[in-house]
């Protein structure tokens, strides 16, 4: 049985401006040992699945509206507050993105760490403080003893996040959610860091879970990843067979929309248009439709299940030999994917149907963006561009960058 | 980048800069020719203070220590490094937000630095800033109009009614509908306000850009928006761009040429090509190996050369070396005692190939210089160990282009750093 299982997770935020739609459905399984990269950008529900997973939304807005969340043959939603806080830190540890805003500014790392320690299992101070030092010496930080003196602002920012690391790994987890680690770092320090995590979770045998908008940094440190967009799980596969066959017209988007440090000179960057949907209004149909090169009209209307990308085959949710599953009616072919746009012939991806949520007008926060303005929106876009006069004065070349991202 | 005709064409239009009113350039090279930008010995340093009735000062953080390089007209330079580096400052003082402490920034053979407030207004108008932060860098009260029409209106350019008319243009030019002129920037999306900065920065037609890590707050699928945004700009208009930013990646997407910096140095200046290909110094090739590829074929293969430590203080900059601290290069030479007490020379290694460090030969041809750009085998090299997963020769297309290592022919140091 997996270490860990999501079933069908809804998460629901209310607020003063509606409902979000934080998380639609969501499951997926994680073994012991067993690494887990969840990619996406903000807003699109990782967060707040792994929130939900240790009963830490902020209440009263969030609310789990559906599913099911077991650990180690425990049903985490049925579990009591005090149960569940003994659960985290002990079995599940998480460590967030800004290592400031998880420590406590006026009490020393020696004091947070010992507490920590203290909590959770029946020690001294004495002994709780030897394994404190112990901890820091293993994460790496120099003059252990004298450090923990010390208060968090005291430390750098790669130093606070070892120090939380250190904690997070103090009791021996389960598993460790570590939810954007090094975003908030320079690339050196993350390099450490990551570096860090990886030996640590891998000699303790901890499984983790790594929330990060990042696809370098999941694909040098992860067996397997779900990509997120808009609260639903668009493509979960391990992480080699992803990078070698992106499915989802979503994944093959970001990964043409970033920039390599190993491109080929005068690789061009294919941007997704347009942006992430509103949570509070999600689409009827697929939620990355209205964004997606690929869409059929279908799509518009009809929200695809996640489903293996060979059909027919057996739905294998763990470990290497994990099925490949996407969530889409007209994936991309592999050519497709290599060159980031659909190439078949006389293909163009459907219109919208009359009367949709219109993508390209600004936030309709009291500002009705009708039809009329989102014709104007693809016309400035997309329109013969050479009507309009250019910032210096110059009419502006016909758009012979046909195959430019932008059009 | 741009053509040279596209630049002169769009100099001479009704309200293109005016050339010749940037008063007496006092024996410099006149307008038109050179290099648009020449940063000579710039420096910039915040006084530390201390006390409250008597205010001493009691050092100063050396944000910029003296930086020197040059930006021909078209081309975009990257200035990439790590937080504290200083390369914000760099472009905060190129265009006098800051007042540098030292040196000479030549703008179009202008020293802008000795400029008084009506010389460097006018000569603002030709230099403009992309701020990062597109939540922070927009007036909320203003609209999106009277945002990308300040510019005009604080240069007196045009009657309102042909300012309208120009927001509209800009508007057009940035991708977004001329009729969100009258909305305010809490309707539009990070990616839309980005755009609204980008038309404000354009409204005066400038000849340099300088753009601040302008994709760094937005989402991955709107920075590619942006980086095509910029540069097919910079096509039609002839900018050049001074482009600042953490992520290498990015910066060597965009860049002709990209300048490192460490603790307020230029540590190396190269093509952007050979910058990626053949880093020769010890930070860029391990800024270089720290920068994630989204391949784990060639994450397998790739060993990371994992720095020690924490950037040093600017206040108080290791001497000889600022990077000898954390070197590995350092270590590996058994600690040679020049990189802690004498601080090297930014010197010519190649052609447009400059380097600050001492043994910069050791580092060209070394395995950590192929492994950081992830063509190297991955066998044997003595880095330290980041790859944990079993060694996958060959694999992706990464492998591919480029000169074979270590064929790369070292000139006689002789050229030497501009204007010290």
């Amino acid at each position: 049985m997996a270490l860990l299982s999501v079933e069908d997770l809804v998460v629901r935020f209310r607020t003063h401006e509606g409902t979000i739609h934080a998380v639609n459905g969501v499951s997926f399984e994680l073994e012991e040992g067993e690494r887990l990269g969840l990619v996406g950008e903000s807003g699109c529900g990782k967060s707040v699945t792994n929130l939900a997973i240790i009963r830490l939304l902020p209440k009263p807005a969030g609310r789990i509206e559906g599913g099911r969340v077991r650990f180690d043959g425990q049903d985490l939603m049925a579990l009591d507050e005090a149960d569940i806080r003994d659960l985290r830190g002990r079995e599940i540890a998480m460590i967030f993105q800004d290592p400031m805003t998880s420590l406590n500014p006026v009490l020393t790392i020696e004091e947070q760490m010992v507490e920590t320690i203290q909590a959770h299992r029946k020690v001294g101070r004495d002994e709780a403080r030897a394994r404190a030092i112990e901890l820091l010496e293993t994460v790496g930080i120099a003059q252990a003893a004298e450090r923990l003196r010390n208060f968090p602002h005291q430390f750098s920012g790669g130093m606070r996040q070892r120090v939380m690391i250190a904690m997070a790994l103090a009791l021996h987890p389960k598993l460790l959610i570590a939810d954007e680690p090094t975003t908030a770092l320079d690339v050196t320090i993350q390099a450490q860091v990551l570096e860090l995590l990886r030996e640590l979770t891998e000699s303790s045998g901890t499984a983790l879970i790594l929330i990060t908008h990042d696809l370098g940094v999941v694909a040098g440190m992860t067996q397997r990843i779900n990509v997120m967009y808009a609260g639903y799980v668009v493509e979960m596969a391990p992480t080699g067979e992803l990078f070698a066959h992106p499915s989802h017209p979503y994944t093959v988007g970001l990964l043409h929309s970033v920039p390599r440090v190993d491109e080929r000179e005068g690789e061009e960057l294919i941007p997704i248009e347009g942006r992430p949907p509103d949570m509070r209004q999600l689409p009827a149909g697929c939620a990355f439709a209205p964004r997606c090169a690929w869409r059929l009209e279908r799509c518009w209307v009809e929200n695809p299940p996640l489903r293996p990308l060979v059909e027919g085959t057996p739905i294998v949710t763990t470990g290497p030999q994990a099925s490949h599953l996407i969530a889409c009616h007209n994936p991309p072919t592999p050519d497709e994917a290599a060159s980031g746009r659909p190439t078949r012939p006389g293909f163009s991806p459907a219109p919208a149907p009359p009367g949709l949520i219109d993508e390209l007008s600004p936030r309709s926060n009291g500002v009705p963006g009708g039809l009329a303005d989102l014709v104007e929106a693809i016309e400035a876009i997309e329109g013969p561009l050479s009507a309009f006069p250019s910032a210096a004065g110059l009419p502006l070349p016909p758009a012979e960058e046909g195959p430019d991202g932008e059009r | 980048m741009a053509s040279a005709e596209q630049r002169a064409a769009g100099g001479a239009s009704a309200t293109g800069p005016a050339a010749g009113a940037t008063g007496p350039a006092a024996g410099a090279t006149g307008p038109g020719a050179g290099p648009l930008l020449q940063v000579e010995g710039l420096t910039v340093h915040f006084p530390i203070r201390q006390g409250i009735i008597i205010e001493r000062r009691i050092g100063d953080v050396r944000a910029v220590d003296g930086i020197s390089f040059s930006l021909a007209r078209g081309e975009t330079l990257g200035l990439v490094g790590e937080s504290g580096c200083g390369k914000s400052t760099t472009g905060r003082a190129i265009v006098r937000l800051y007042e540098p402490t030292a040196g000479r920034v030549l703008f179009d053979g202008v020293d802008i630095t000795t400029l008084d407030a009506t010389g460097l207004r006018r000569m603002r108008r030709r230099m403009q800033m992309i701020f990062q932060d597109p939540y922070a860098s927009l007036n909320p009260r203003m609209t999106a109009g009277g945002i990308i029409a300040e510019p005009l209106e604080i240069h007196r350019v045009g009657t309102p009614g042909e300012r309208r008319e120009r927001v509209r243009e800009l508007l057009a030019t940035v991708g977004l509908s001329p009729d969100y002129a009258s909305r305010y920037p809490h309707e539009f999306s990070g990616g839309q306000r980005q755009r609204i900065g980008v038309a404000r920065a354009l409204a005066l037609e400038p000849d340099l850009v300088v753009a601040d890590e302008p994709i760094s707050a937005l989402d991955v699928s709107i920075q590619a928006q942006i980086i095509n945004l910029l540069e097919r700009l910079q096509g039609r208009l002839g900018l050049t761009y001074l482009f600042i930013a953490h992520d290498l990646s990015v910066v060597r997407h965009i860049s002709d040429r990209i300048a490192v910096m460490y603790l307020g140095r230029i540590v190396e200046l190269a093509s952007s090509r050979d910058l990626n290909r053949t880093p020769l110094h010890p930070y860029s090739v391990a800024l270089l190996s720290a920068v994630p590829i989204p391949d784990p074929a060639v994450e397998a293969r790739r060993r990371r050369i994992i720095l020690k430590g924490d950037v040093p203080s600017p206040a108080a900059p290791p001497p000889g070396c600022r990077f000898h601290t954390r070197c590995w290069l350092r270590e590996r030479l058994g600690n040679p005692v020049e990189c802690e007490t004498i601080d090297p020379e930014f010197r010519s290694l190649a052609t447009d190939h400059q380097v600050a460090c001492h043994f910069a030969e050791k580092v060209d041809g070394s395995a950590e210089q192929l492994q950081a750009a992830g063509r190297g085998t991955g066998g044997g090299a003595p880095v330290v160990p980041g790859g944990g997963a079993p060694v996958v020769p060959g694999g992706s297309a990464a492998a591919a282009g480029g000169a074979p290592p270590g064929a790369r022919a070292v000139p006689p140091p002789g050229a030497s750093r501009p204007g010290e």
